[in-house]
């Protein structure tokens, strides 16, 4: 009896401790949906009060009035796809081989995959630059992907290494058995089995270049600049402008909302590795 | 179909590590070989090698005449059967059984009609349309058949693929596997670390320890004409018991004990004689031993008793023998604790023994083997 009581306890103290948790992360991003709903005029409303008086999607008309928003965001899905094509072109091979052909050089290539997320990305943003003025790339879509590329390939190397990591290598010997040469044993066994996997890398790509802010404002400047870096702009010289601002961090905070929540139980079953067991 | 043919096979993993050392022997169309050995003496090397999935280091493989050593897995026209069954988790039953078929680009209703073929031989024809995912483990092993089986290949190779089922189904598999093969007639190699499986199976065995062949016999044969220790000690079950032993013309002395080795025996290994007034390692089955109260025996030794299992059909007794024990060299051999090193009997069940007696040991002696101490080999 007091067993249970206890136990029941427990669950709420565990369930309380976890909703303000959850709230502790959430309450800014509610203030932002919050402000970005009042009218303009209320915005910098003293005292701030937390909930609008009146709901208005006057912000949201305004930045979506102007050209620079739109062709931002235009800019960093492009971006995105891209980085997210060619980061899953270069990892999902690289990191099958590194798994299933372990040697000590591919074991020393993940090794540096790994530290390649170590180093700040600051100290490579220069070097980047460098490279990309001597290509002629500086604020184009194709020099950004590329920067976004070498920051998404060693994670999406590390994860799909994970992920190759589950499966018996006995899989392609069978293919191979069955009339497969090594590579259609890759493109028509493997990948199809890998596909939950690759798809949790490709969000992890997406989601990494979407975000990513400091290459985006050291390489670009006019007309391959991303949403993060218009967002920031609102804060200028000229002053803060709250209401587009925070208008348009919503906006460009749900696509990733969305697609986490469509694919939730795959990222939770991905990220325990338990994906692709059968 | 096909024979195939190895010789002088050798593989070396990295640059050191020999695993298979010279080995040659053939296979010959439409027969069952069952290669079998201890844990890591090289049976899978071996088989992946005639694969293709391992490279052949040195040597000459051949499959129906043609060498193929640098031939790809694809086009051996082989089928193998993994240990793991390794099915495609994301194809069904009938997606998967059809696979090797769709890969050779044969026509869709011939694909339909064979895989359904396949499908009614294995019992598989209910479950076409599951993922391997929730299939029992009997069930898998079917598909895995079935997926080597409606290519008509030249051979199949099959990695222990029994070795994951449960006690009960294993039996029933084996029958299985081999009467489908006898059915289809198509060479067969199949590996497996369990004697009992090579010896029910295999129309021929090669036995195997350290990279290197042993001996290649008709179950039968390896039995009753074992080539050296290991094998002896490797084929049966109990283990034949080995002990150092001193041959003084006829009369063989065993520790405390002796008695005359019959003239019979003298016969059939003629090599014998050259080996009286010296040491010699003797080999005893435990079915050869009985209680002496029960079934009396010319050769008669006794020892003590250590342990009694009671089976019903049989008691199986451990006894302490004072001679030197012979250790065979199988690294898998399980030696119990404070059991090892003593003899293994098959007594009659009517025997009174119990642990702790001194026991008189029958034994036929007809039934010995004797092997050189020196050279481990047997003596005929
Ligand atoms: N890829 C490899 N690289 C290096 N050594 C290997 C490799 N594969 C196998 N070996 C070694 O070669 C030897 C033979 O291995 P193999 O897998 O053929 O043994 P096995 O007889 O099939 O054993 P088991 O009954 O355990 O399956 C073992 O010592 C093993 O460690
Ligand atoms: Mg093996």
């Amino acid at each position: 009896m007091t067993d249970v009581y206890q136990r029941d306890i427990g669950k709420v103290m565990i369930n309380a401790f976890a909703l303000l948790l959850v709230l502790s992360y959430a309450l800014p991003y509610v203030y932002l949906l919050m402000t970005s709903l009042k009218p303009a005029a209320d915005v910098q409303q003293i005292p701030p009060r937390f909930f609008p008086e009146t709901i208005s999607l006057e912000n949201f008309n305004t930045v979506l009035g102007t050209a620079t928003l739109p062709k931002a965001f235009l800019n960093s899905l492009v971006v995105a796809i891209l980085t997210t094509v060619l980061s899953l072109v270069l990892a999902v091979p690289a990191a099958y081989v590194a798994t299933q052909y372990r040697r000590p050089i591919t074991v020393l290539f993940l090794l540096f995959a790994l530290i390649t997320r170590m180093v700040p990305a600051v100290s490579l943003g220069v070097p980047l630059f460098q490279l990309l003025k001597t290509l002629g790339l500086l604020d184009t879509t194709t020099g950004l992907v590329l920067a976004h590329t070498s920051t998404a390939v060693p994670l999406a190397l590390l994860l799909m290494a994970a992920f190759f990591e589950g499966i018996p290598k006995e899989l392609e010997d069978a293919a191979r058995m069955d009339g497969c040469t090594r590579f259609q044993a890759f493109a028509k066994i493997i990948l199809p089995v890998m596909k939950s996997g690759i798809a949790i890398t490709a969000l992890f790509s997406f989601i990494t270049s979407w975000n990513e802010f400091l290459y985006a404002l050291l390489l670009t400047s006019e007309s391959a600049k991303t949403a993060p870096i218009v967002i920031a702009e609102y804060n200028s010289v000229y002053g803060l402008a709250w209401g587009p601002m925070t208008a348009s961090a919503i906006l460009y905070s749900l696509p990733v909302i969305i697609v986490t929540l469509v694919l939730q139980k795959q990222i939770i079953g991905g990220l325990t590795f338990g994906a692709v067991k059968g | 179909m096909a024979e195939i043919s190895l010789s002088n096979i050798n593989k070396v993993y990295g640059d050191s590590f020999h695993a298979i050392h010279d080995l040659s022997f053939d296979i010959r169309d439409g027969e069952f070989m069952v290669f079998v050995g201890p844990s890591g003496c090289g049976k899978s090397t071996a088989l992946r090698m005639i694969a293709g999935l391992e490279n052949i280091t040195s040597g000459t493989l051949t499959i129906g005449g043609e060498v193929v050593n640098a031939v790809d897995p694809k086009d051996r026209d082989i089928a193998m059967v993994f240990q793991s069954y390794a099915l495609y988790p994301h194809k069904t039953v009938r997606e998967n059984i059809a696979f090797p078929l769709r890969m050779a680009k044969i026509d869709k209703t011939e694909i339909g009609r064979r895989v359904e073929e396949a499908a009614r031989i294995l019992e598989l024809s209910q479950h076409l349309d599951r993922k391997p995912g929730n299939l029992s483990g009997g069930q898998r092993q079917r598909v895995a058949m079935g997926r080597a089986i409606v290519r008509k290949p030249k051979a199949f190779l099959m990695d222990e693929p029994l070795s994951n089922l449960d006690a009960k189904l294993r039996v029933q598999m084996r029958a299985e596997i081999a009467g489908l093969q006898r059915e289809l007639g198509v060479t067969t190699i199949y590996v497996t670390h369990d004697q009992v499986e090579a010896m029910t199976m295999g129309d021929r065995v090669a036995v195997m320890k350290a990279g290197v062949l042993q001996q290649v016999a008709s179950p039968h044969d390896l039995y009753s004409r074992p080539d050296n220790v290991f094998v002896a000690a490797f084929i049966g079950s109990p283990s034949m018991n080995l002990y150092e032993a001193t041959l003084d013309g006829n009369r063989l002395t065993l520790g405390k004990d002796g008695f005359e080795v019959p003239a019979q025996v003298f016969e059939s290994r003629p090599s014998l004689r050259g080996s009286t007034n010296r040491k010699i390692i003797v080999g005893i089955r435990p079915e050869n031993m009985d209680d002496a109260a029960i079934h009396p025996a010319s050769a008669e030794i006794s020892a003590p008793a250590t342990l009694v299992e009671v089976l019903g059909a049989e008691d199986i007794v451990h006894l302490n023998i004072d001679a030197p024990w012979v250790d065979a060299g199988d690294p898998d051999a399980v030696t119990e604790i404070g059991e090892d090193r003593s003899a293994v009997a098959r007594f009659s069940p009517k025997s009174t023994i119990r642990p702790g007696d001194i026991a008189r040991v029958a034994i036929e002696a007809e039934e010995l083997h004797f092997f050189d101490p020196d050279t481990r080999a047997s003596i005929w």
